[in-house]
């Protein structure tokens, strides 16, 4: 049985087709990453697995049923706003709130203290969970809202937009840390992201929607010129550089880019450790 | 005239009970309201709730019964559209303006002396009864309850909406009964320090509370006990010194936020000073 899986679906919002035909599925201990321009519907497709968006045609199935709210299976990390209101909280006390989920009452669980203490162990964010959120650097306050969203060890893991604003260290960070919890817990991961190319050393599986169309397959099969041009509807090219990065050309920039740190910037010097990551892209 | 004395008026006493059940309410919602960043919903559903009164007065019935009809009505209509709409300050004032001009209607319909609105407006501590007292630690004790029993889905749902309603926390439903126990808070504190000034209770406390510290259950705690210090303090004051306790109450609360801001900025610049 597979962990997700969508066939013939679309979602139509306030009448208008947000995208149709998605079928794929995701195998335990896979990740996927969701790629495509801006408003082509990534953060609805997380938002239909999770049961916030209902499809208009096809289905979904999440561990062979449809998907409800509250599975705790599921684990689902949302996009960052710009005004936190996470700000004075501690990152403790934030993934404590991700155990407690609905539960209402005065029972105090003996093991919260304890199933919290392990997220954050798992997640590397000990050293700093006991600061409140508003001091910590996005790539601590995005793998504290990891920790949260993996605190019941979820068999799925959806991660929208977990690098966006972060910088090429802190991006590879999160990407470790990703590897990590799906490594450490077998959890299929769907991450939305705005650049392949971070993400590339442990995706297995791409889904790129544009124009209201879902493709979905190995890297190499979505992320080609072929595939794409028929997606975006002209031609598109793709450059391999030599540290084995992918420069998309082609894509409308001003729609396929909007955010300034979703550029590949061709003339930087990333760290060196970062260089070797890079280079497993190509392999 | 001695402590003891004073202390064993009726008046006082019953002032004494209800500022205290009050202040409890107001501090655990008020913690919730500055969370949520409602500060305009709180606002607004004191003036509708004015409206209420005035209408109630003109029919004839307690003040009180005008004040729970549009309280809640009002709390209600802001939770179902404070949820999914981006435009919850639009939504909470039209709601707000539409309320007041009821209240307008209403007092110039009304042909006698509007001494209970006015009492409404600004309070009356000194003249409450025991049957409001009941009234008022009734409400007061619902409101404490409901938040003890749902603090932690409510403090999820505030500071986190989306991933709340991923694991089963309605945002929908905790908006609306948020709103609901706003509303009761609202006119029970409205019994103390009027319309105009129940931002003192429920704003002001939790504030300086949430400028003071981070952690969730301690800012909480700690906006109960300025609501509860301010209300005695000022209650003393208006006592000893004389004028009207709203206005000690409400100068207090203000007082302590201004400290807390103060001693917030203070702490900043040392920081500063020690990082450089």
């Amino acid at each position: 049985m597979s962990v997700l899986e969508l066939h013939d679906a679309a979602v139509t919002l306030d009448r208008r087709v947000i995208w149709r035909e998605a079928s794929f599925r995701l195998e335990r201990g896979a990740v996927a990453a969701v790629l495509g321009p801006n408003g082509a519907g990534k953060s609805t497709l997380l938002r239909a697995v999770v049961g916030l968006v209902p499809l208009s045609a096809g289905t979904v199935t999440v561990f062979g049923a449809a998907p409800h709210r509250g599975d705790p299976r599921v684990g689902y990390v949302a996009q960052s706003r710009a005004a936190d209101t996470l700000s004075t909280m501690t990152g403790r006390d934030y993934v404590g709130l991700g155990y407690d989920g609905p539960t209402v009452g005065w029972r105090r669980d003996r093991a919260r203290a304890e199933i919290v203490t392990r997220a954050l162990a798992l997640t590397g964010t000990t050293t700093f969970a006991d600061r409140p959120m508003h001091t910590l650097s996005g790539g601590q306050h995005q793998r504290i809202a990891i920790a949260h969203a993996t605190v019941f060890r979820p068999e799925l893991l959806l991660l929208d937009e977990p690098l966006a604003g972060l910088d090429l260290a802190a991006q590879a960070e999160v990407v470790d840390l990703i590897n990590l919890v799906r490594d450490q817990t077998g959890a299929a991961v769907l991450v939305v992201a705005h650049d392949l190319n971070p993400l590339a050393p442990i995706v297995d599986r791409v889904v790129w929607i544009a124009r209201g169309h879902v493709r979905c397959g190995n890297p190499d099969d979505v992320v080609n010129e072929a595939t794409l041009s028929e997606l975006y509807g002209h031609p598109i090219e793709i450059v391999h550089t030599a540290r084995g990065r992918r420069v998309i050309v082609g894509l409308d920039e001003e729609f396929a880019h909007p955010h300034p740190h979703g550029h590949v910037h061709e003339n930087e010097d990333p760290h060196t450790h970062l260089a070797e990551v890079y280079d497993e892209v190509t392999r | 005239m001695s402590l003891t004395t004073l202390l064993g008026f009726s008046f006082v006493q019953n002032a004494i009970y209800a500022v205290t059940a009050v202040a409890l309410a107001a501090g655990a919602v008020g913690y919730f309201v500055v969370l949520r960043r409602q500060a305009f919903a709180a606002h607004a559903i004191g003036h509708i709730g004015f409206a209420g009164a005035a209408g109630a007065v003109l029919l004839g019935l307690a003040p009180v019964v005008g004040l729970l009809v549009f309280c809640l009505g009002a709390g209600l209509v802001i939770g179902l559209a404070g949820a999914t709409l981006d435009d919850r300050d639009a939504v909470v004032g039209v709601t707000l303006t539409a309320a007041l001009g009821l209240g307008v209607l209403f007092i110039s319909l009304y042909s006698g002396y509007a001494n209970a609105t006015y009492s409404i407006l600004f309070g009356q501590i000194l003249g409450v009864t025991t049957g409001d007292v009941w009234l008022v630690a009734g409400l007061s004790a619902a409101v404490l309850l409901t938040v003890s029993l749902v603090y932690r889905p409510l403090l999820f749902v505030s500071v986190d909406a989306q991933s709340a309603a991923v694991r089963g926390v309605s945002p929908m439903s905790y908006s609306v009964l948020f709103m609901g126990l706003l509303a009761l808070t609202t006119v029970v504190a409205i019994q103390i320090v009027g319309v105009l000034l129940v931002f003192a209770l429920l704003v002001a406390p939790a504030a300086t509370a949430a400028a003071l510290t981070g952690r969730p259950a301690r800012a909480m705690l700690l906006a109960m006990a300025l609501a509860l210090a301010s209300s005695w303090i000022g209650l003393a004051l208006a006592i000893w010194i004389g004028g009207p306790t709203s206005f000690w109450i409400t100068a207090l609360a203000s007082l302590g936020y201004l400290g807390a801001r103060v001693r917030l900025r203070v702490g900043q610049a040392h920081g500063q000073r020690v990082a450089a």
